[in-house]
């Protein structure tokens, strides 16, 4: 045996034992990208580099063999740095998409691209329970998200995005009218109690992780009902509460206990409540109206646009006469719009100082409300409200026109000089936006935009064990989506801080494709599909759901327009595990790619070279272990390429089907297809299991996920060479 | 140009003497190319069948070195040199200049068949840069006009 | 009388076998005239040496084909008028005369053609002393008294791997010479195996007797034609007179001896590459340990070394190790060949002690800057080297000395700049180089110098930004830090000493957005100077792209919007007219 020390750690090693066996065999884990020891030790990634006391040259532990009295560190300073440029240059030319633009923009990070793909397969438990690890509220947020995923969805460079959203709601009514909707299992109890303020979408979604965390979770709302403004100021045309009543109902049934009508400053206080429990998490949103600063605003008929909307939740309609004006271009504009006119008024205006073009709304609602009888006054603005008898009686609007682009980059209205326009009205609705209440949250300091400061990462606030989430901090008020992703990071980290740690939520490094560089030519046109919708004149005179939702066969056939952005591999690539290990800015050395964005597909492979990182593995284990040398390293240099004889397809090629290669690909190069029709990238089990081949036991890997086998893949020498299909090997594991 | 059916018996000779014998494919592969002017398909297969290494390693091989074509070439191979001399005493003019009389780039043959340009390595004639080697002949000191004069000239003996 | 054409690949391509062929058609006797290879003197090729029947020698240079019957003439009459202005002049002599040739010393002096030629140069008595009177350890001592180190790049002692091969157990072992010489500006084992090929032979058998091989293999770049055939012929010569083969003088010593041609990569003069490249692979570099010493050529105990190492071996076993030891310095003994070109005025193969200076080669030897501008920079070690400057010029040639600078001594590559050389353009041109000749196995060095040479191009034009600079360098030394072998180690070298000792004139392309030297294209711009310019037209029609206006007689315009650069203009200006800024 030899004596060595690695990380100050004393250790023995057999005699002709490499660094890596050494330290391996010692638990410290030193990163490969290019060895396996199924074949020959190669040295191309240059990740296992060491240093060694007294040796200039940073060894490859990978070849290097122990020695006596060695001292050996596998972290220092210069072997990380090597490592980190080994992998910034390595990920500079990886041309590949971890995950979907689509999960990416969701604030919630919700893996869209699997849901969708797993609903084009008609496995939608699995696609509702995949949402329900982002989203507690899915059929509610289905039908009110503004969906910035779509806005990302790279099918709108072919014709236009999928509709996740409605495929998100799809999921989520299947689970909600079924006789026992989906709960998930909850872990231990842990005895640590959290209090949360505010019962909106924030807090309940903190509450919900939090409690299925085994954590004791009590939400305070000071409303009669939780929900907040998915509830109060959201129209029950566009999300019947009756929904949102089944859904915050599951959120109770994970152990929540919801307490209403009790208000914040009050009845209780922040101190008060971190005296009672281990962490406290505000989230009380932003409950009061913007003000235009509008001369006129405080006369009778001048209403919040959130003021309104929870009057006719609440059952007592302001009374809005017959000529309405509602001043704004958002989502809350068309939701107290649209609601005026169920209302019954006969005329209503949406006053916009810009085009229809940079409203702010969802093009699909300003439409309906189109359809619905609005009248939109693009480019004014209201100079005044004036009143008779301190009653609203008409509004003077400046005409505006476009300018140049501002920060936002939309075109910045300008008056038209001396122009101006006064319109007859009997009450006026402003939704410009909504504010904090700021004396209810005296005890947390604000900042200069008079929200609650935390931390944007950690939700810290100015109190120590009090988190701060949602509407009410920061920036201020945002949409749903937005809120419910701060509240599951900030469950993690509140879980984390119950146990004493700190946790960094912020989403590490992962492989963005340059958009500038990806081809759609060869993609097939195929339509987005948008549910049905009641008849613009039935719904204008009720407040029944306007959408009705997708069909099976429209949700399947829109799932499956899915372009599959994200790699299939993401969840066991090891390329990304190391990638992330280390703070890596590939940017720095950004420049063309080695190979071009292709898929060569066979019956199970598939093949995309331009994610390959020349490891070597799949050429060397074809030839070492296989000895068939379907694939071999091709050209040299940059452009070395791994590719076939004459560059055939592998099913042209002697290759045999042993999926080897594809096992020991670090990365998303090679993949073998699962048995879903629509490729989805799932984070799945491996396990090993025994077939009989020829009388033979043979060793094969099988992949389930959901209780779906996915793959079954040979994982030995006898089911390698047994050249049975995939089908075959299928058979004996499913029967 | 049109690729002719290939005379795969003229490989015979070659693979008769190296085929069994063990690190040959280099050597049979600058055979192939002596005999074809480039490597064709049906040549590779063969070999791969005589040697019994795989055709994707003996193309592995062969684009691994420069010397390797797999089309043909035309009667007259230019190889500008690359070395650093000649770079210093203003190779690219000479390039350009090929370029220009010829309308090919690197790696590209005339329409005619007459002229194949590839830029190599160091040709090792540093004295006399920038140099050229076309075919078995090496012409050194060249100046844009040197350049347009020999290959008016070797166009001319071609005809 | 005797006439001897040099032919080397350069004396060829300067003419010289037009020459010969122009001799054969006079009435000089056949029978007289024969050729020789390289005497170094690349510059006054071709080169025609007379010797008369003392042999004292007339050098006649830059003879043509026209020039035949002044040489008949001279040579039936013995009137040197016809033939003065060819007769080398004592400056170009000194050329010559100022070096101290080792493993030259054959060289464009004998007929490589020939063995008995080599033999009556005391040639394989070297090897005959080996063989029948020392014992392999013995050879090996010799070895080590002199000193002599590989001669390749890296300055290994030579001794030592030939110690580590003999001590290797093994009952099959492997000679190997590398001469797949690739870096670009050196040409030095070119020529000892074009000129004195037996030369290399004996130094091989020796090397090969002393580690214990039984088989000697050359492995030439397919690019040395003229090379290869040589060094054929002079196998075979060997092996007919039995220096080659078995039982070699009567011993119990047998060696074969096999070449190998290249293919076509700059890698593989790295030695695990080349052996891989010989076994008929990819010439990906393994990794080592294990070492060739060990484990090289199919497994076996090989030991690798360079042309020129093996040419000095042969002299050292006659003269004795003190002898190539008494020259040089401490750490650097005995002679070393450098292949001088660029922009200096006698550009050629130059072979000086150890411990000469910079100076000494480029202005004493190489008679300074062909050119009326200021010498530079000298670029030394190739791909792996680095630019030296105009100050530096007084630097030692030592390993330790040239190291220390930044650059190497390399293989002996000497490429000479003037102030007309962009160094960032140099930098571009080695790392465009590497980039290309990068085997691809390891990431620092199949990306890093692609990156590298992406950014080095955005500079050259004008693209480039603060902190390019430093990420350049930052690059630099993980490369040289993380890559698997020799190529990419060194190959940032080129960026880091023109950083080191041209940094203002990266930061000029950078800040400025302008090329000092004139050379980087997307820097500059064309104009006509009016009072130069004759308005012959010339430029207007070379314009690929019409950018230039005027009519006959008056002078012309060019419109700056439209120019390419493509510089076409400056090159037919036949009066200088067209600036370049």
């Amino acid at each position: 045996m030899i004596n060595l020390t690695i990380n100050g750690k004393q250790i023995q090693a057999p005699e002709g034992a490499t660094i890596l066996e050494a330290a391996r065999a010692n638990g410290i884990d030193i990163p490969t990208l290019c060895y396996d020891k199924a074949v020959e030790i190669y040295g191309a990634c240059g990740l296992c580099v060491v240093e060694a006391e007294g040796i200039p040259k940073l060894l490859r532990s990978c070849s290097a063999k122990v020695m006596e009295g060695m001292v050996v560190n596998t972290e220092s300073d210069r072997v990380v740095r090597s490592r980190k440029i080994a992998m910034e240059l390595l990920m500079s030319a990886h041309d590949g998409d971890c995950v979907a633009p689509c999960q990416l923009n969701c604030p919630a990070h919700t893996d869209c691209q699997g849901y969708v793909g797993l609903i084009a397969n008609g496995e939608y438990d699995a696609a509702l329970e995949l949402i329900k690890t982002k989203i507690p509220l899915p059929a509610s947020i289905g039908r009110v998200c503004p969906h910035p995923c779509e806005k990302a969805c790279r099918r709108k460079n072919v014709e236009e995005p999928i509709n996740i959203a409605a495929l998100k709601a799809f999921a989520a009514n299947i689970d909600l009218n079924k006789g026992e909707s989906y709960t998930p299992e909850l872990q231990e109890k842990t005895g640590k109690k959290v209090a949360v303020i505010g019962g909106g979408p924030a807090g309940l979604t903190a509450a919900y992780y939090l409690s299925i965390m085994g954590h004791e979770v009590t939400v305070y709302d000071m409303m009669e009902k939780m929900g907040g403004m998915l509830r109060y100021g959201i129209p029950q045309y566009r999300l019947p509460k009756e929904v949102l009543d089944k859904e915050i109902a599951l959120i109770e049934k994970t152990g929540v206990k919801l307490v209403n009508n009790v208000k914040l400053g009050k009845d209780f206080t922040v101190e008060s409540l971190k005296a009672e429990n281990d962490a406290v998490i505000v989230a009380v949103g932003a409950w009061k109206s913007s003000s235009m600063r509008t001369p006129g605003e405080e006369l009778e008929g001048v209403y919040g646009g959130i003021d309104f909307l929870r009057s006719v939740i609440k059952g007592n309609p302001f009374a809005i006469g017959e000529k309405v004006a509602v001043c704004g271009g958002g989502n809350t504009a068309m939701d107290a719009c649209r609601t005026a006119v169920r209302l019954g008024a006969k005329e209503v205006y949406v006053v916009y100082r810009r085009t229809r073009n940079e409203m702010p709304a969802d093009a699909l609602e300003i439409e309906e409300a189109e359809e619905e009888g609005v009248i939109y006054k693009f480019l004014t603005n209201p100079l005044s409200f004036n009143g008779e008898n301190g009653k609203v009686k008409s509004i003077s609007l400046q005409i505006m026109e476009l300018g140049e682009p501002d920060a936002s980059g939309r075109r910045r209205p300008v008056p038209v000089e001396g122009k101006t326009e006064e319109i007859a009205v009997d009450s006026v609705i402003l939704a410009i936006g909504q504010k904090l209440v700021q004396g209810d949250v005296s005890e947390l300091k604000l900042n200069d935009r008079g929200n609650i400061e935390a931390d944007p990462d950690f939700f810290t606030t100015s109190v120590e064990g009090v988190f701060a989430i949602g509407d009410a901090t920061n920036r201020g008020a945002s949409i749903a989506i937005e809120a419910i992703g701060e509240a599951d990071r900030c469950a993690k980290v509140v879980d984390a801080y119950l146990n004493g740690q700190s946790l960094d939520t912020r989403v590490p490094y992962i492989s963005k494709r340059d958009e500038a560089t990806i081809d759609y030519s060869d993609r097939e046109k195929a339509s987005r599909i948008t549910p049905k919708v009641l008849p613009a004149d039935v719904r204008n005179k009720s407040f029944d759901e306007v959408s009705l939702g997708f069909t099976e066969e429209e949700a399947q056939t829109e799932a499956s327009r899915c372009l599959e952005c994200g790699c299939r591999e993401y969840y066991k690539c090891k390329l990304l595990n190391v990638a992330q290990r280390y703070d890596i800015h590939p940017e720095r050395f950004k420049g063309v790619m080695p190979q071009k964005y292709t898929r060569d597909e066979n019956a199970f492979i598939e093949r995309n070279t331009a994610k390959c990182i020349l490891c070597g593995l799949c050429v060397r284990s074809c030839k070492e272990v296989m000895n068939l040398s379907s694939i071999a390293l091709h050209g040299r240099g940059f452009t070395t390429d791994v590719t076939t004889a004459f560059s055939l397809p592998l099913n042209e090629t002697n290759c045999n089907n042993c999926g080897l290669c594809v096992q020991l690909c670090p990365t998303g190069s090679l993949t073998e297809k699962s048995t879903l029709k629509k490729q989805v990238p799932l984070d799945e089990t491996y396990t090993e299991e025994f077939v009989d081949i020829d009388g033979k036991k043979a060793s094969v890997l099988v992949s389930r996920y959901h209780g779906i086998v996915l793959r079954v893949i040979p994982n030995d020498e006898i089911s390698r060479n047994a050249g049975l299909s995939r089908e075959d090997l299928m058979k004996k594991i499913t029967g | 140009m049109e690729k002719t059916t290939v005379d795969l018996s003229l490989l015979s000779d070659v693979l008769n003497e190296y085929a069994a014998v063990k690190g040959s494919l280099i050597t049979i592969l600058q055979h192939t190319q002596e005999i074809y002017g480039y490597l064709p398909k049906e040549a590779i297969e063969l070999i791969s069948d005589q040697t019994g290494i795989a055709a994707s390693e003996i193309i592995g091989v062969a684009t691994f070195y420069t010397q390797f074509r797999f089309e043909p070439v035309g009667k007259y191979l230019i190889m500008l040199c690359q070395g650093t001399a000649c770079h210093v005493n203003s190779s690219e003019l000479i390039l350009e200049t090929i370029k220009d009389e010829l309308h090919i780039e690197d790696g590209e043959t005339t329409e005619d068949g007459l002229f194949s340009l590839k830029c190599v390595a160091c040709l090792g004639c540093c004295s006399l840069s920038p140099v050229m080697m076309i075919n078995e002949n090496t012409y050194g000191s060249l100046t844009p006009e040197k350049t347009k004069k020999i290959l008016k000239e070797l166009r001319e003996a071609a005809v | 009388m005797r006439i001897v054409i040099g032919q080397g690949s350069c004396g060829i391509a300067a003419g010289a076998e037009k020459v010969r062929k122009a001799l054969l058609n006079t009435d000089i006797n056949a029978e007289s005239i024969s050729i020789t290879g390289c005497i170094g003197m690349c510059y006054l090729e071709p080169i025609v040496d007379i010797y008369d029947d003392d042999n004292k020698l007339t050098r006649l240079v830059k003879v043509s084909e026209a020039d035949a019957p002044a040489v008949a003439a001279y040579i039936k009459t013995g009137d040197k008028t016809m033939i003065e202005k060819l007769i080398v002049t004592d400056e170009d002599s000194e050329f010559l005369s100022k070096q101290t040739r080792i493993a030259l010393r054959n060289c464009g002096i004998i007929n490589p053609e020939n063995i008995e030629a080599y033999i009556e140069k005391d040639g394989y008595t070297a090897l005959k002393k080996c063989l029948c009177d020392m014992t392999p350890e013995e050879v090996i001592e010799v070895i080590k008294t002199s000193g002599l180190a590989g001669r390749g790049g890296a300055g290994f002692p030579t001794w030592f791997k030939w110690n580590a091969a003999r001590q290797s157990q093994g009952e099959e072992k492997y000679l190997i010479c590398n001469a797949d010489e690739g870096d670009p500006g050196a040409f030095m084992d070119r020529a000892v195996i074009e000129s004195d090929p037996h030369n290399l032979i004996e130094g091989m058998l020796i090397g090969a007797y002393a580690i214990g091989a039984s088989h000697a293999v050359v492995y030439v770049r397919a690019e040395y034609p003229l090379a290869i055939k040589r060094l054929t012929n002079a196998i075979a010569q060997a092996q007919e007179k039995g220096i080659i083969g078995e039982n070699i003088f009567g011993t119990d010593f047998s060696c074969d001896f096999m070449i190998k041609a290249g293919a076509g990569a700059f890698v593989c003069g790295e030695e695990t590459a080349l052996i891989e490249s010989l076994e008929g692979h990819r010439g990906m570099p393994r990794l080592k340990p294990p070492f060739p010493a060990q484990s090289g050529f199919w497994r076996k105990p090989s030991n690798i070394n360079n042309v020129e190492t093996f040419a000095n071996v042969a002299w050292i076993i006659n003269n004795g190790g003190e002898a190539f030891a008494a020259m040089g310095t401490e750490g650097s003994k005995g002679t070393k060949v450098f292949a001088v070109t660029g922009k200096v005025k006698r550009s050629g193969l130059v072979e000086i002690p150890m411990g000469k200076t910079l100076r000494d080669v480029i202005f004493d030897i190489g008679g300074g800057m062909k050119t009326d501008k200021e010498f530079k920079a000298v670029q030394m070690g190739g791909p792996s080297g680095g630019c030296i400057p105009a100050s530096l010029i007084d630097t030692v040639i030592d390993y330790k000395a040239l190291g220390a600078t930044g650059a190497i001594m390399g293989s002996g590559g000497m490429v000479v700049m003037d102030e007309s050389t962009c160094m960032v353009g140099m930098a571009k041109f080695f790392l465009d180089f590497t980039a290309k000749e990068s085997c691809g196995k390891c990431i620092h060095c199949r990306i890093g110098t692609k990156r590298m040479l992406e950014m080095l191009e955005r500079i050259t034009k004008g693209k480039g930004k603060e902190g390019d600079i430093e990420l350049l360098e930052e690059l630099c030394y993980s490369i040289k830090d993380g890559a698997l072998c020799g190529l990419g180690q060194t190959a940032p070298n080129p960026v880091l000493t023109t950083i080191k000792y041209f940094r203002d004139e990266y930061e000029a392309h950078i800040r400025d957005k302008k090329c000092p030297a004139g050379e980087c294209s997307d820097l500059i711009e064309y104009s006509i100077e009016a009072d130069k310019c004759r308005g012959c037209t010339l430029c207007a029609k070379n314009c690929p792209v019409g950018a230039i206006s005027g009519t006959v007689r008056n002078p012309h315009i060019i419109d700056t919007d439209k120019c390419i650069k493509c510089g076409k203009c400056f090159t037919v200006c036949k009066f200088g007219a067209v600036k370049k800024a």
